[in-house]
């Protein structure tokens, strides 16, 4: 009995193993593609290169002008991170303190954006970029990532909110601080841990985003590293291992900041879904 | 003093509202409001067709197709995706030496960009003689397939896609719901005698709900609006067998500039959205009573 309990695990582990090598072998197909030329990805898809070159590497990055768009993917990161957290903090506070039927009304319309699908707004949202003057800028994207969050996150943040003691801040409303000095110097601070499961998931949204800046930047040096990939796919129809190392580029900011980080990418994700 | 403090509060509120109210609700109203019109690119002005485009969608077969294709892609990457991630989160808790490891690896194919992986999977699902998966097929004696170039099939091989890339994330949420699960439910049903399968059905599952829930919510409607690994996999095609609602939207908005009618596919897709997400969550609740 205790012999097969032993057992039990080390089939199920094994089992698993191989399971997760298979689901892994995508990704090894495609690092392990760059390094070959188009006959010897063909003549055998999964074995090892022959020699190691990295050449193909190098003109990728050139092509890709990867400097230029990794800063762009960086910066509309940066920034839609810090509105699409902090302007919902602020809000989650203000609604859950408002005891006002104006302030109860506005929440409803806020939250009634969750069942409302995003690209529904698209068209008139893109008119009202170029009205705007906003066109082929970076802040385009920023703007309408931190717009589109805005119904999930105070929705997120709320529960968060209405779990914390309201001792703290009445104690600190006593000391003479106003509602908005409480909330910056007690209330943010103390939002932390759901800032945090919110901005990992966002981040790797924002960072992953195709569909704006396909729609709101033209021009290449505003272009964001996926639009690089878009652009060259199908460049190289006969040197096609050529364009391996151009989607490596597309993933590997991501995947090099998953392994780092996925302790708290994985607790976050579950965090932030299972109180969404 | 207290008016002070809730003035003070819908301060607060204001930031939030502003990038809400004019790069959202006004969009959204205002994909509403020219539903009802045939404004388009090609015309300067803009006229009142009452409820012309939608009676021309149902005319459609372009779009009548990518309704069809995003509920079929909906339901069965839902159901696929669910019943791999369940045992996958539950064999996952057990106490292997490899878990960490293991966990990280099923996860990863989520953080990876989905364009990427429509360009990766194209190539390996390639009928060309490269083709990974069809050299792999042909090794174990069987026959290579179409993948993406049979119409019947294509649809289902983007699915596939979809799941390899997005079991990790279910599973990662069936993972926390468990880990909140007290040992001691299990321990005693152990004592009480009841087998693996038993536990699994009458123990397991049943607390599971919540993440059942949302993650069938959450796979539901990314299925309605799939976009990028279509747009990288097939662009719709072939023909228009693998067109999405999303990839209709987009090119009757944007290729064709028929701006009036898209908006009209907008709304009617954001009605069905709502009413899965509505019908489901309510399903949901009932099973959670039951």
């Amino acid at each position: 009995m205790s012999m097969k309990k032993a057992q039990r695990p080390y089939l199920l582990e094994l089992s698993l193993i191989i399971l997760a090598v298979i689901v892994a072998l995508p990704i090894y197909y495609l690092l392990v593609t760059t390094l070959k030329t188009p006959e010897e990805a063909a003549a055998s898809p999964l074995g090892l290169p022959h020699h190691w070159t990295f050449g193909n590497y190098a003109e990728a990055w050139n092509m890709m002008r990867y400097p230029r768009v990794f800063t762009n993917n960086f910066i509309i990161t940066f920034f839609s991170l810090i509105g699409c957290t902090l302007l919902p903090c602020m809000a989650a506070y203000g609604f859950a303190r408002s005891r006002s039927l104006i302030g109860k009304l506005l929440f409803v319309a806020v939250i009634a954006g969750l069942v409302v699908p995003f690209q529904i707004a698209l068209i008139p949202l893109y008119k009202l970029i170029s009205t705007l003057h906003l066109m082929n800028t970076l802040w385009a994207v920023i703007i309408v990532n931190i717009s589109v969050t805005i119904p999930f996150n105070v929705f997120l943040f709320i529960n968060f909110v209405k779990s914390l003691p309201l001792e703290v801040e009445e104690s600190a409303s006593i000391d003479g601080s106003g509602v908005i000095g409480t909330f910056f110097r007690i209330v943010l601070p103390l939002m932390q841990p759901v800032v945090a499961s919110a901005a990992i998931l966002n981040s790797l949204t924002f960072w992953n985003d195709f569909m704006g800046p396909l729609l709101f930047l033209q021009t290449r040096d505003k272009a964001v590293i996926l639009q690089e990939v878009y652009r060259n796919i199908g460049q190289f129809s006969t040197n096609w291992t050529a364009f391996f190392p151009m989607m490596v580029l597309g993933v590997a900011p991501l995947l090099i900041f998953y392994i780092i980080m996925q302790k708290y990418i994985i607790k976050g994700i579950a965090a932030g879904s299972v109180k969404g | 003093m207290t008016r002070k403090r809730e003035f003070a509060f819908l301060l607060l509120i204001v930031p939030a509202l502003l990038f809400y109210f004019i790069f959202y609700l006004y969009p959204v109203i205002s994909t509403f409001a020219h539903s009802f019109t045939d404004w388009s690119l090609l015309q300067r002005s803009i006229h009142f067709i009452g409820l012309d485009n939608y009676r021309q969608l149902f005319n459609d077969d372009v779009v009548l197709t990518g309704i069809k294709n995003s509920i079929v892609y909906a339901v069965i990457m839902t159901i696929v995706q669910n019943a791999l991630a369940v045992p996958l989160a539950v064999a996952l808790d057990k106490n292997l030496r490899s878990k960490n490891v293991l966990r990280m690896v099923f996860f990863a194919p989520a953080v990876l960009s989905p364009l990427v992986v429509g360009f990766l999977w194209s190539y390996i699902m390639s009928s060309l003689d490269y083709g990974p998966l069809n050299q792999m097929l042909s090794h174990l004696g069987l026959g290579s397939v179409n993948w993406l170039g049979e119409p019947k099939l294509a649809l289902y091989s983007v699915i596939l896609t979809q799941v390899w890339q997005w079991t990790g994330w279910a599973m990662v949420i069936y993972l926390a719901n468990l880990q909140g699960i007290s040992k001691e439910l299990f321990e005693a049903a152990h004592i009480d005698g009841a087998n693996g399968w038993k536990t699994f059905w009458n123990i397991t599952l049943p607390l599971l709900v919540p993440s059942i829930t949302i993650n069938t919510v959450l796979s539901m409607i990314g299925g309605l609006k799939v976009f990028d690994i279509i747009f990288s996999m097939t662009s719709g095609g072939p023909g228009h067998a693998t067109e999405s609602i999303v990839t209709v939207l987009l090119q009757r908005a944007f290729t064709d500039s028929q701006l009036g009618y898209a908006s009209a596919l907008g709304v009617l897709f954001s009605l069905f959205v709502m009413v899965v997400t509505l019908l489901q969550l309510r399903l949901m609740k009932r099973w959670e009573v039951s």
